[in-house]
């Protein structure tokens, strides 16, 4: 079994024994910074808010390389077995030339005091390599995860929509062959990384993960860890056991099957993003889910696993009816996933149990299923409240069926069973809305935290419901 | 110099990662890991403490209290009321009580784990309101006045009255406090310090150590963003770093992790400020009585600086002719509060813009129309309400300029159009002045060094007295002496900032970094290029003694120095210095400024405490959604005047960053602390700094052209804190989005920032008094 973790750094395969009191969850910034000539990278929140730490990770695709960047204070070490590590130091050419994202930045005055810059140059370079003349969205999009507090971003969205124009091609593409080869040599085999005070087991088929979690189930188990590694770099917890089944492919898989979409649990949110286009509502959530960076390494299955009441995929999926797929040795059950989640980050999951697939019915034609947030900043924030909200109406406009799910105003992610109640059967009107909008202080006893306030969690949790109809009518819904 | 295309001179090492801040620096194995244990408590006595048992932890080599400071236990900047560390009592969450060097992170933090110490709770003062209820003052209240406002008041037609609060806001550098002191010989220590006033940094580690100033050395040679928050308070971290490196004669290394530097240190200033202004029916201001409350914190730090400036722009761009500002400076439970970027001026000027934007509301005018009838004017109405004459006034001619390329009054038309279409999506539009002073209004600080060196390759180096932080100071500072000698700017490199070239500075802060220390580099090259002239008029006149070179004839460039009365006698730049060199004359010379002209009578209140004033003027249209109080900036027109630009790219990403620096303080950023003073916003995760997505979908900045400004170097202008106060022009748009709600009827509850949480609660109060006032006048109908 591998007890080491390889991966290419400066085009070199390099590898990491854990011998040297190096524990397996140390982290991609941390063992970077560890390193004399790759401190380029910055710590500036160690929790994934900021991206001064973002690097690129190169993986096979095909014979290509695929490049996506990440927060590497959020990635453990040996998540990157088997891949490419891109760190702002290799982005010149041999003739030392600048890359041509960073260049740009150089022309438009994008970095004052430059402690971002390292982390913007990294966003730009993957978006560099996957978008050609990227628009403005695509720039911002790409460009979210980070943080700069002195430039105002503008010159930074210059250069990147100034540089990226070469349809990815630049100094690293000649050495692609050869990182295609060295990549290839990495055996990308089940390991068990044992050091005195951690093991961390990483199972590379579905059988050896639900094995490993039928043995050890007080396991901490992750894939992307955009969650768990907080609890490593925030509250220097030391994990004792970790399964992580970012190698098991079979997790990964998303089948689009004509009455559903299967998603498998490990997943990374970004893999899914072409796969929900006829799901708007979904849709919408991974437009403000976190950032690029984030999204991918988070999964679906970490999202809904970790049953917190803010939860952007649980109140978005709810409507749809989705169902979580629970697997253990012995076992494979279905749960719908209003159903899954018990309590405060509860659910109905046993020890042995592991999320294996997401599956989403596909709505009916006339059904109407829209998803809003109402967070202090719009992007990249944690939700202030959400609503998923699910309506179908008979032919005389009234309402045959009706979904209220809400995330930030209780412990759980829950539905407004009584505005529900009242909703029904009655005639989609504004004034029914506005008479149904009380219902909603019934459902619910939000409360104050650093987020806001109770009584704005409730006015704006009654607002959505107006919003929601607004938009089904087609005077009041969009700014005209 | 073509400024427009001269980048940064840091640019090529920040976009590769080369360029080295603190944490990235190499030393030699001996390194220890500061850790600073802090007072989870707002306000206690220390009973008892024990470090016995973390002491013993392998690989810990100190762990100090108050006891183990062999100099005064004193960091307070200006007044000594800042203890290095706790002694028997802790007054804010996050206090600094003991120090920790082990050799990791792990070890520190184990040996934190077994210090026992023990409290007894005192109450805390955690709210301006409270700390007025106690009458818990940090110092004597001020008064400034001019005219006899209550008089006024009493007189005039109109009056209204408020209330306005505006909250604290965290510097959120990236980069956060760091410090790496590393021994010398005997007493000596080198200081890596990211800080914004190194000669104080200094002067409070000697004082700590119980050493003398020429002991230490500090240097700066970056700083990862800074905005003020690094302007007192980076002296603690390097304070600390200073007592362990000294303790354990080992290089010390201290960075706070970015929870606990929110937790420590202390933020802008939150104010509650109460108003009563009089006007006339076209909205001329008669007078104004502005009562300006801030929460210090625990310590006094800059507190009083700031509140002075807060009063000096209570009146922003506007002629008033009775005017009575009382301020008071609160203490409360929470870490000391200290410079940010505006230093007051953006808490003094919400007050003048909402008492602007109220007397609109009354008279049922465009804001804009009262703005500019209440402007300072040229030959009259000139005079501020502390007796500075408003000079070179650029307002009337941005506002021309604005109004006109923002196509204010067009928009205006479309905006009303929309919000009658639109039940739930409001527009807002605002335009707003900034007249900032120029100065550090104690004025002894208004001064600054430079040690300009050049060696026999003709290369130049060059000290002064200003940190870089991003602002491009050093890039300035390189440009400027390259063109005074008329090089290639790749001829002269701007040192790292440090105290044993150019000593006693002051911080590099109050926007004059470049006014104070371009002077000064100015001032050493005119001394260098003297004794060059000099020289070189005697070498030509040795192979012309007939017709003998002058040396006010002797000029200075394209790489070369020649004569221009006798052009054929040149010489290459650096052969010159050589030859020079070789006739035994110095080639390094010091450089001095201090800013002319200025006089202000603290006690007095009147006086010319600015040089000048610099000004701008933004306008922003925002589309609020009244149901979620999401806001978004459809469009900025900024123009902003810098006098003659040093290095427009520099000086256009100082006015755009400012502003959106500043629009996070309006908008987004929110600090709340809980019931018992403790930070509830301590990291990104709720504290929400603008991001990319937040910036104006249409973004169009411009510099003033033509104004060169007289009296300073190269005739250019500060820019660094005004730009930010532009962003009060997104505030009341968001302002006159929510008041449209009620047709501008109705004066809507607003504080600022303007949350998304404030909007949909303002927009539900306006609902409800629309309601009521319908039904009112149904009654009244039916009757």
């Amino acid at each position: 079994m591998r007890s080491s973790v390889s991966f290419i750094l400066d085009n070199k395969v390099i590898s990491e024994d854990f011998k040297d009191a190096v524990l397996p969850t140390t982290t991609v910034l941390n063992y970077l910074r560890s390193l004399p000539v790759h401190k380029g990278v910055k710590e500036g929140c160690a929790e994934g808010d900021c991206g001064a730490c973002t690097v690129v990770l190169g993986e096979l695709a095909g014979d290509k390389i695929k490049y996506t960047a990440v927060n590497s204070c959020l990635v453990f070490l040996p998540m990157i077995h088997g891949k490419q590590l891109v760190t702002v130091e290799n982005l010149k050419s041999a003739d030392g030339a600048l890359h041509p994202v960073q260049q740009a930045m150089v022309e438009t005055g994008g970095s004052q005091c430059g402690f971002c810059t390292p982390g913007f140059i990294m966003s730009m370079f993957a978006l560099y390599k996957n978008h050609n003349q990227p628009n403005r969205e695509t720039i911002d999009d790409a460009l979210t995860g980070n943080l700069c507090r002195c430039t105002g971003y503008r010159p930074i969205v210059e250069a990147s929509a100034k540089s990226c124009v070469h349809c990815g091609l630049d100094s690293l593409t000649s050495w692609e062959p050869n990182v295609v080869q060295h990549l290839r040599s990495i055996e990308r085999s089940a390991a068990l990384i044992e050091t005195k005070h951690q093991t961390y087991f990483q199972p590379r088929t579905l059988l050896e993960a639900l094995t490993l979690k039928h043995q050890h189930t007080d396991a901490v188990v992750i894939c992307g860890a955009t969650d768990v590694a907080l609890r490593v770099t925030k509250k220097h917890e030391l994990l004792k056991k970790i399964i992580d089944l970012s190698l098991v492919d079979e997790l990964q898989q998303i089948q689009d099957d004509p009455d559903c979409l299967r998603i498998g649990s490990a997943a990374t949110l970004s893999s899914i993003e072409g796969s929900i286009v006829n799901f708007p509502a979904l849709r919408d959530t991974f437009r403000v889910f976190g950032s690029v960076q984030i999204r991918n390494l988070a999964t679906l299955g970490g999202n809904i696993g970790s049953a917190s009441p803010i939860g952007d995929t649980l109140s978005a999926l709810i409507p749809y009816g989705a169902k979580v797929v629970l697997q253990s040795v012995a076992d494979k059950r279905e749960v719908l996933l209003e159903n899954f989640i018990t309590g405060y980050r509860k659910t109905v999951r046993a020890d042995d149990e592991l999320i294996v697939e997401i599956i989403v019915p596909r709505p009916s034609p006339e059904s109407i299923i829209k998803w809003y947030k109402v967070s202090k900043r719009k992007d990249l924030d944690i939700s202030t409240i959400s609503a998923g909200f699910r309506l179908e109406l008979d032919s005389t406009n009234k309402i045959s069926s009706v979904t209220l799910a809400y995330g930030g105003m209780a412990e759980q992610v829950k539905r407004a069973r009584s505005a529900e109640d009242f909703l029904q059967g009655k005639l989609w009107s504004r004034e029914t809305v506005e008479q149904a909008m009380p219902f909603i202080d019934k459902d619910f006893t939000p409360i104050s935290d650093a987020r806001a306030g109770k009584e704005f969690r409730q006015v704006a949790a009654r607002n959505l419901l107006l919003k929601f109809w607004s938009e089904t009518s087609p005077e009041k819904g969009k700014p005209r | 110099m073509n400024p427009g295309l001269t980048p940064h001179e840091s640019a090529a090492k920040h976009v590769t990662g080369e360029a080295v801040y603190i944490d990235d620096m190499h030393v030699n194995d001996q390194l220890l890991v500061g850790r600073v244990v802090y007072s989870p408590h707002a306000h206690a006595r220390i009973t008892s403490f024990d470090l016995s048992a973390a002491k013993a932890v392998a690989g810990v080599h100190a762990v100090l209290s108050y006891k183990d400071i062999p100099g005064h236990n004193q960091m307070g900047p200006v007044i000594k009321d800042e203890p290095c560390l706790a002694e028997t009592e802790v007054v804010c969450v996050g206090q600094a009580i003991f120090l920790i060097a082990a050799e990791t992170e792990e070890q520190a933090r184990e040996a934190e784990r077994l210090i026992k110490i023990e409290f007894e709770q005192l109450e805390p003062v955690l709210t301006i309101e409270d700390a007025m209820a106690k009458n818990n003052l940090l110092g004597p209240p001020r008064t400034m006045q001019r005219g006899d406002a209550d008089a006024a008041l009493q007189s005039t037609l109109h009056r209204i009255s408020g209330e306005l609060k505006t909250g604290a806001q965290e510097h959120w550098y990236l980069e956060s406090q760091v410090c790496l002191c590393i021994p010398g010989e005997e007493n000596e220590i080198n200081v890596f310090s990211s800080t914004q006033h190194p000669s104080e940094t200094q002067a409070l580690i000697a004082e700590v150590l119980g050493i003398r100033k020429h002991d230490v050395v500090v240097e700066v040679r970056r700083i990862g963003g800074a905005f003020g928050g690094k302007e007192t308070q980076g002296n603690h971290a390097a304070c600390w770093a200073a007592l362990l490196c000294h303790a354990t004669k080992r290089p010390v290394k201290i960075r706070l992790f970015r929870d606990d530097d929110m937790i420590m240190t202390g933020k802008r200033h939150r104010f509650l400020s109460k108003y009563e202004a009089g006007f006339d029916d076209d909205g001329n201001l008669l007078a104004a009585k502005i009562e300006l409350n801030s929460d210090g914190g625990c310590a006094v730090d800059l507190s009083f600086a700031i509140m002075e400036r807060a009063m000096l722009h209570s009146d922003n761009a506007y002629y008033i002719p009775n005017m009575h500002v009382l301020a008071r400076v609160w203490k409360t439970n929470l870490p000391s509060n200290t410079a940010f970027r505006g230093f007051g001026g953006p808490q003094g000027m919400a007050v003048i813009e909402t008492i602007i934007d109220r007397i609109a509301r009354r008279l049922h005018k465009d804001p804009l129309e009262i703005r500019h009838k209440n402007f300072y004017g040229d030959e009259s109405r000139n005079i501020t309400h502390y007796g500075e004459t408003v000079e070179h006034n650029r307002l009337p001619l941005i506002y021309d300029q604005l109004v006109s390329s923002a196509e204010y009054f067009q928009r205006r038309e479309a905006v009303n159009k929309f919000n009658d279409r639109n039940e739930f999506y409001k527009k807002g539009l605002a335009l707003t002045p900034v007249k900032f002073g120029i100065s550090f209004t104690t004025s002894f600080l208004n001064q600054a060094g430079a040690l300009v060196n050049i060696y026999k390759d003709g290369t130049m180096l060059v000290n002064h007295g200003g940190t870089e932080m991003g602002q491009g100071l050093h890039t300035k500072m390189q440009q400027i002496a390259a063109a005074e000698f008329g090089i290639g700017l790749d001829n002269v490199k701007v040192n790292a900032t440090n105290t044993s070239k150019v000593p006693n500075t002051s911080a590099t802060a109050a926007s004059a970094g470049a006014d104070l220390n371009g002077m000064a580099v100015k001032n050493a090259v005119d001394t260098l290029k003297g004794r060059i002239a000099e020289t070189l008029a005697h070498i030509f006149t040795e192979k012309n003694p007939e017709r003998p070179s002058l040396q006010q004839n002797i000029r200075f460039e394209c790489d070369s120095i020649f004569d221009s009365s006798h052009s054929e006698r040149r010489m290459g730049f650096a052969e010159a210095i050589s030859l020079v060199n070789f006739r035994q004359v110095s080639l390094s010379a010091t450089g001095f400024y201090k800013t002319p002209n200025i006089g202000w009578d603290k006690e007095k209140g009147w006086g010319k405490p600015f040089h000048y004033y610099a000004f701008g003027m933004a306008c922003t249209e925002v589309l609020v959604d009244t149901l979620t109080g999401h806001h978004t900036i459809l469009r900025t027109d900024i123009l902003h005047d810098v006098g003659d630009s040093l290095n427009p790219q520099i000086d256009l990403g100082q006015v755009e960053g400012g502003y959106i620096q500043g629009n996070g303080w309006v908008t987004t950023e929110e600090i709340k602390w809980d019931a018992k003073g403790n930070l509830m916003t301590h990291s990104p995760d709720t504290y929400k700094i603008p991001s990319v997505q937040d910036i104006p979908k249409d973004f169009r900045t411009q510099l003033l052209q033509n104004v060169p400004q007289p009296d300073t170097i190269r005739k250019s202008k500060a820019v660094a804190e005004p730009p930010l106060m532009l962003a009060l022009s997104t505030w009341l748009a968001i302002k006159d989005a929510i008041s449209a709600v009620a047709n501008h009827e109705i004066e809507p509850d607003f504080s600022l920032p303007a949350t998304n949480e404030l909007i949909v609660l303002a927009v539900e109060e306006l609902k409800r008094k629309k309601k009521d006032i319908i039904m009112n006048q149904t009654v009244i109908s039916t009757r």
